[in-house]
């Protein structure tokens, strides 16, 4: 159990039909995508039906939890007050391995802002939120270091 | 389609409101005061108005704008598709108009976001607290902020094409130069590419000076028939296509690709259906939230190639005799943005088109074209305007 990176204010998780898989799953550190069994398409995030064969049967495939960076920011201003200790922070969309192209928005932690570029290898960061709850933020691939 | 003879659809009447600091005004009166104006300009009264459409952040809005007019409209519209609402609204109100459902469509605009909110958000506020249901939460859990998800397109556009931060800036200092005219614009002190530079990152690699202005404001227009138009006092602009577009809600994740918006898939549709190509356009009003959101618009559009958007917007490129004439009034990023800003693209259009631009007047302008954008690059709505008879 790692300290909490956000604040209590932050927007907690509310799982519907579609996502309470995926919400299990990273509750026990498996990053997963929804993977269409008609065509075999993943996407994310998951969604009732395949944007590609419209077929609503899926099932849930296990990434090995790296990528690379596809986009970032630094956000040096907060929007939300209990933020601003927190500046600057990395949001990140990280190109997930093996997910077809499928991207997931997250944090990337443990890094000087100024180091980020399009292109880093990064890997998943697991923090547990609650027993039955954890997010899935990134570091960069290979790194042992704080959390900052 | 092409409609009845007589009902094809034209803006009659256009009025911006006072901006753009209306600490004395509601919203609704901010409604008021662009309805009455652009009936004025049109040369009606509210007892010609059959249609009304309009758009805010409550449900049944039109309704609540509407009986604050004292309309009871046989037709109305609140499409919500953020920034590009009021490009959407009026396109709908073509198609009301051309299909013989109502003779006379009012659209209006209010805010008075700034007094409401204070300058203290600066650059536009998103996330914070509460429980996000379904898909939204993928993107909700990580502090990000408006700014920061158009800062995200920015940089991806950045790496992909070489775009640099001096080009980015470049369409806020053309902006801030048409602002320098425009004497209601909130923003008017000339800046030069190096104080948007180093004016403080908000969120990389998008500075203060690359975001809009928050203000108060709103405008309105008056969409009716050609027909009805020739009894009135002033020259009617022609609709004369129009398309909207959306690629995804506000999940950057969802989105296809950071570096095309939905004006890709919009822009073409509402030049086909005008009859027109991007060389034919004279003077364009695109939404300017950031910097970012104008590069990826003239390329979308097909003003330029993609990934030449940066090159295309710098020198001069967005300046009156420019490669491309825009945001004549100074844009979001210098004179007003209330939140929602589309209405002032239409209005700005006509302007133009009717010979009415001031100092900042394109010479001889026969199409234009307003295109706004909304959401986290999610939706995008193009109008084509002529001065003339398609």
């Amino acid at each position: 159990m790692t300290e909490r990176w956000f604040p209590d204010e932050m927007p907690m998780p509310a799982a519907n039909a579609e996502t309470v898989g995926w919400w299990e799953a990273a509750a026990a550190h498996r990053l997963v995508v929804q993977r269409c069994t008609a065509c075999g398409h993943l996407r994310h995030p998951p969604g009732p039906v395949c944007p590609r064969c419209r077929s609503s049967a899926s099932e849930w495939s296990a990434l090995a939890g790296t990528g690379t960076v596809y986009t970032f920011t630094v956000v040096r201003q907060a929007f939300i007050p209990s933020l601003a200790d927190k500046l600057p922070y990395v949001v990140v969309a990280v190109e997930l391995d093996g997910a077809q192209g499928a991207r997931i928005v997250s944090n990337l932690v443990d890094v000087e802002p100024e180091e980020v570029i399009v292109g880093m290898p990064v890997e998943v960061a697991w923090e547990d939120m609650g027993p039955e709850l954890a997010v899935p933020r990134f570091r960069v691939a290979g790194h042992r270091g704080e959390r900052r | 389609m092409t409609p009845p003879r007589g009902r094809r659809a034209v803006i009659a009447g256009v009025a911006t409101s006072d901006y753009p600091h209306l600490p004395h005004l509601s919203e609704h009166a901010v409604h008021g005061q662009s309805a009455d104006r652009a009936l004025a300009d049109a040369g009606l009264t509210f007892a010609d108005v059959d249609g009304f459409a309009t758009t805010g952040f409550f449900p049944m809005y039109a309704t609540g704008v509407a009986e604050y007019l004292g309309l009871h409209p046989i037709y109305f519209d609140e499409t919500n598709s953020g920034g590009s609402s009021f490009e959407v609204l009026v396109e709908h109100a073509a198609y009301a108009v051309e299909s013989g459902a109502v003779d006379v469509v009012l659209v209006t605009y209010g805010s008075v976001q700034l007094s409401q909110m204070g300058r203290r958000l600066g650059t536009g506020g998103g996330g914070g607290g509460g429980f996000a249901p379904g898909p939204a939460i993928y993107d909700a859990l990580w502090g990000n902020t408006l700014v920061g998800n158009y800062a995200m397109a920015a940089r991806r556009h950045m790496h992909e094409f070489g775009t640099t931060p001096e080009q980015l800036a470049a369409v806020a200092v053309t902006m801030r130069h048409h602002a320098a005219t425009n004497p209601q614009a909130q923003e008017r002190e000339p800046i030069t590419v190096e104080d948007v530079v180093s004016s403080r990152l908000v969120a990389d690699p998008l500075h203060k000076l690359d975001c809009c202005v928050i203000s108060d404001g709103g405008g309105a227009c008056v969409v009716t028939t050609e027909e009805r138009a020739a009894d009135l006092p002033g020259d009617p602009v022609y609709i004369l296509g129009a398309a909207h577009a959306t690629t995804h809600h506000l999940n950057l994740s969802a989105m296809p690709s950071l570096t095309v918006s939905p004006a890709a898939q919009c822009g073409p549709v509402a030049f086909a259906r005008a009859g027109i190509t991007p060389a034919d356009v004279d003077v364009a009003q695109l939404y300017d939230s950031f910097t970012i959101t104008v590069v990826l618009t003239v390329e979308d559009l097909g003003f330029c190639a993609k990934g030449e958007g940066g090159a295309f917007v710098e020198n001069g490129g967005l300046e009156i005799g420019g490669r491309l004439p825009t945001n004549t009034d100074g844009g979001g990023l210098s004179a007003c943005h209330p939140g929602m800003r589309g209405m002032f693209l239409i209005v700005e259009a006509v302007r133009q088109l009717r010979g009415e631009g001031g100092a900042t007047q394109v010479p001889g302008a026969r199409i234009a074209v307003a295109h706004g954008t909304g959401g986290m690059l999610s939706t995008g709505a193009t109008l084509v305007l002529g001065r003339e008879a398609p």
